[in-house]
């Protein structure tokens, strides 16, 4: 074997060789971006649904025991699952079903009312009453910290 | 020498996994990823809670305090005669009136004494935007008053 022979086989080798520390870099650096930006999933958002804002609320934090009511800006109703609710009684119901499993696991049920902004209040009347009518009392309005 | 070579051949026989496919693979799937994501907006909370909740056996030394909310989103504070007209701009997210009149409620009730906890009752008409709702019970949250209940109606 001649030495240029033997020469162009080393080339070749080294040609072959793939750094890898700048995509192991990156991958990381976009991992973490995900983990910092990523929120817990309270509830559903239904996107039909604009909340109002309030800038004076407060994080949400627990999940748990939360019985997701949707209040549309044509007055109608649904559920977490976006099916939708008839009238009072049916919104009751509901409450009434959903407090019984969050009584048995031991969570304090609240309602979660996701209103419309531009919906009128009387639905969402007509929603806390129901709850207060199933033995909920607790209310929490899902809202945004800005509009923008 | 001799295992010397013998080494250098054995290495040569290691599988050899070319990963440069798998990276192009990744590297779509990412972008994939970050084109049709769509960022969520994070929803926060307003609590308040029903009076059959938190009932209590005393009568409170403070009066509570009455806030109308009219269909065109006027807000106003007392009852008949006495009712004080507030803000009134539908658009505003601030309420600076009824922000300063419920602050001067609140210190008052502090200072009255530890049986009176400042309570307000919200009375709202049927067409008042939920919006505008909010803007009150933010006002009260900002101003630390927990105690709210809602004047029950039969809307048409």
């Amino acid at each position: 074997m001649s030495s240029k022979l033997r020469q162009s086989a080393t080339n070749e080798e080294d040609d072959c060789k793939l750094d890898m520390s700048p995509m192991i870099d990156m991958v990381f650096l976009l991992l973490m971006f995900f983990l910092v930006n990523a929120t817990v999933v309270v509830v559903k958002q239904d996107a039909k649904v604009t909340p109002p804002v309030a800038d004076k609320s407060r994080k949400a934090e627990d999940g748990n025991g939360r019985i997701v009511v949707n209040v549309y800006k044509d007055g109608s109703f649904g559920t977490e699952l976006k099916q939708p609710l008839a009238d009072e009684d049916a919104i009751t119901e509901l409450v009434k079903v959903q407090k019984e499993k969050m009584d048995l696991l031991g969570y304090k049920p609240k309602l979660h009312l996701r209103g419309d902004k531009d919906a009128v209040f009387k639905y969402s009347r007509k929603v806390i009453r129901a709850a207060a009518k199933g033995g909920v009392d607790q209310v929490v309005f899902a809202v945004y910290v800005t509009g923008k | 020498m001799a295992r010397h070579k013998k080494a250098v051949a054995f290495d040569d026989d290691l599988p050899a996994l070319d990963i440069s496919s798998l990276i192009d693979c990744t590297f779509l799937l990412l972008i994939y990823f970050l084109v049709t994501t769509t960022i969520q907006k994070r929803e926060q909370d307003l609590d308040m809670t029903l009076p059959a909740a938190a009932p209590s056996e005393s009568v409170p030394d403070i009066d509570p305090k009455f806030i109308k909310v009219d269909a065109n989103g006027a807000v106003s504070v007392g009852a008949g005669a006495s009712q004080i007209p507030m803000d009134s701009d539908p658009d505003s997210r601030d309420l600076p009136l009824l922000t300063a009149d419920l602050q001067s409620y609140a210190s008052a009730a502090k200072s009255a004494g530890s049986n009176s906890k400042p309570l307000v009752q919200l009375y709202v008409d049927g067409g008042a935007s939920q919006q505008r709702v909010i803007d009150v019970l933010n006002v009260l949250a900002g101003v630390g008053i927990s105690n709210v209940t809602f004047t029950d109606l039969v809307d048409p």
